[in-house]
C-alpha cells in the first residue's frame, strides 16, 4: 500500500512546545496534572472522503518544590485515507496510511519574576524525522502587570519520501519570538507576539506533481490577543493574526471563544475562527497545458525547471471554524471535557486577493475527549 | 490594512503601557486569576488544533517557537 507523506495532509499534534506563558508566572504550578486527550479528525470533499486521524496522545506536568517544573508529553497519530495529487482533483486520489510518533519534554526554572525554560521535541514518521529545541525566557515586571517574553527555536527534519523522488532531504527551521503580556484593567489582559521563522532546505510535497518549491522560507506572524472578563462570571477571548512569508502569502485569522461556567462545575465555549490567505506567488491555477494537459501548468514547457505548486493548500481562500466545548471539573481534581469542530475551506471566501477558481471546497469534522487529573 | 493597523497599534498601545491606564493593583486581580483569563489552555488541546490548522493552511506562527516539523507540508 503507498504510503504517502506529503498527502498525509493532517499529521495532528505535532509537539509544540515553547508557547507563550501568560502574565504572573513566577513560581511553580502548586500541582501536578496528568491528561489523557484522544483526537478524531475527519476530511473530506466533494465525492470523496479523504484523510482520517486518530491521536491519542498523553500530557504529564510535574512541579518540583516552587522552582522547578517538568513536563512532556507524547502523541501518537494514526492517518489513514486519500489525498488528491494536484489541485482538489479526485481522479489521482492514492489511498495510503502512515503512523507518527512525537514527543516532547520540557523544564522550567522558576525566578522572581521571571522564568526560563528549554525544551526538546521529536516526531517521527517512516518517511519524515524531525528534532527541535528551544529555549524561552520570561521577565515581569515588579507590579507583575506585564511580562516580556523572549523565545528561540532551532528545527531539524530530515525526508526521505518511499517514492524515492528525493533521498535524505534535510530542511533546517529557526525561529524566533518576542512577546509581551499587559494587564490593562482587572477585567481586562492582552498579550502581542511576533515570531519569525527562517528554513531552509527541502519544503517541495514529494507527493504532488509538478511541486517545485523554494527552498528558502522565511515566515513572519504578528499575534493579538485579548481576554476580557464579563459580568456573569464569562470570559470573551479574541485574537487576531496578520502572517506574511516569502512565498507571496498574506493571512488574516480572527478567532473568538466565550468561556461560561454554569452550575455543577460544568463550563460551556463556543467559538468561531475565520481565516483567509491569498495564494503564493508560484500557486498555479488548475488552467492545465494544452498539449501536456493536466496536471501541467501553461508555458511549463518553456520554463519547465520553475517553481510551481498545485496545492490547495498555497492557494487563496477562506475558512471558516465553527466549536463547541463542554468540559466539567469533579471532586478529587479529575476533569473531562468534549470538543467538537466543524471546519470549512473555499476559494470563495477569501476576504482579500484574488481568488484561485476550480478547487473543491474542503470541509472536516474534528472530535476531541479529554480527561485529566491533578495530583 | 485594516488588521494590521490593528494589530500593530495594539501591540503600540501595550508598548507604551497604556499610559492613560491605572496599574492594576494586587487586590483587583481576582478576575485575572481565573484560568480562562489566562492565556493558558490545555496544551494538548492546543497543540492538535494549531497543527490541524498549520497542516491545511499555509499559515503558522505566532505563539511559540521550535516546534518541529512534519510530513504534512
Amino acid at each position: 500500500m503507498p504510503r504517502i507523506l506529503g498527502s498525509a495532509i493532517l499529521s495532528a499534534a505535532m509537539a509544540l512546545p515553547g508557547l507563550i506563558p501568560s502574565a504572573h508566572a513566577d513560581s511553580a504550578p502548586e500541582s501536578g496534572i496528568i491528561s489523557l486527550r484522544y483526537l478524531s479528525y475527519r476530511d473530506k470533499q466533494p465525492g470523496l472522503d479523504r484523510i482520517t486521524v486518530s491521536a491519542p496522545s498523553l500530557y504529564i506536568l510535574f512541579p518540583v518544590g516552587r522552582e522547578w517544573a517538568f513536563s512532556g508529553s507524547r502523541v501518537m497519530d494514526s492517518v489513514s485515507g486519500a489525498s488528491s495529487r494536484y489541485h482538489s482533483s479526485i481522479s489521482g486520489a492514492s489511498r495510503m496510511h502512515d503512523t507518527r510518533q512525537a514527543n516532547d519534554f520540557n523544564a522550567t526554572r522558576y525566578f522572581e519574576r521571571a522564568t526560563l525554560s528549554i525544551g526538546a521535541a521529536n516526531s517521527t514518521e517512516h518517511d519524515y524525522k524531525s528534532e527541535a529545541v528551544n529555549v524561552t525566557g520570561t521577565v515581569s515586571s515588579e507590579d507583575n502587570n506585564t511580562t516580556w517574553t523572549l523565545g528561540f527555536g532551532n528545527t531539524n527534519d530530515s525526508i526521505n519520501p518511499v517514492n524515492n523522488i528525493v533521498v535524505n532531504e534535510k530542511k533546517h527551521t529557526r525561529d524566533y519570538l518576542l512577546g509581551l503580556s499587559q494587564v490593562l484593567t482587572p477585567n481586562d489582559i492582552v498579550q502581542a507576539s511576533m515570531t519569525y521563522a527562517n528554513g531552509h532546505g527541502y519544503f517541495n510535497d514529494p507527493y504532488k506533481m509538478v511541486d517545485n518549491r523554494p527552498r528558502d522560507r522565511s515566515q513572519s506572524a504578528i499575534l493579538a490577543k485579548w481576554n476580557h472578563y464579563l459580568e456573569g462570571d464569562s470570559v470573551l477571548q479574541s485574537s487576531c493574526r496578520y502572517y506574511w512569508d516569502n512565498y507571496g502569502i498574506r493571512g488574516d485569522t480572527l478567532a473568538l471563544n466565550w468561556v461560561k461556567p454554569l452550575s455543577n462545575g460544568v463550563t460551556v465555549s463556543p467559538s468561531v475562527r475565520y481565516h483567509t490567505q491569498s495564494a503564493a506567488n508560484f500557486y498555479y491555477d488548475p488552467v492545465y497545458d494544452p498539449l501536456l494537459g493536466a496536471p501541467f501548468p501553461l508555458g511549463f514547457l518553456s520554463n519547465p525547471t520553475g517553481f510551481y505548486s498545485p496545492d490547495q493548500r498555497l492557494s487563496a481562500f477562506g475558512a471558516i471554524t465553527a466549536g463547541f466545548k463542554i468540559s466539567k471539573s469533579m471532586a478529587g481534581g479529575w476533569e473531562a471535557d468534549m470538543r467538537a469542530d466543524y471546519y470549512q475551506q473555499k476559494s470563495g471566501w477569501r476576504w482579500f486577493a484574488k481568488g484561485s477558481p476550480g478547487l473543491e471546497k474542503l470541509t472536516a469534522i474534528i472530535l476531541q475527549l479529554g480527561l485529566s487529573k491533578k495530583f | 490594512m485594516k488588521l494590521v493597523a490593528f494589530a500593530f497599534s495594539g501591540a503600540v498601545l501595550v508598548c507604551t503601557g497604556c499610559t492613560g491606564l491605572k496599574p492594576v493593583q494586587p487586590w483587583e486581580k481576582g478576575n485575572l486569576a481565573k484560568p480562562a483569563m489566562t492565556f493558558e489552555t490545555d496544551p494538548l488541546e492546543a497543540r492538535f488544533m494549531e497543527h490541524i490548522y498549520s497542516s491545511k493552511e499555509s499559515v503558522s506562527g505566532g505563539s511559540g517557537v521550535g516546534g518541529g516539523g512534519c510530513g504534512c507540508n
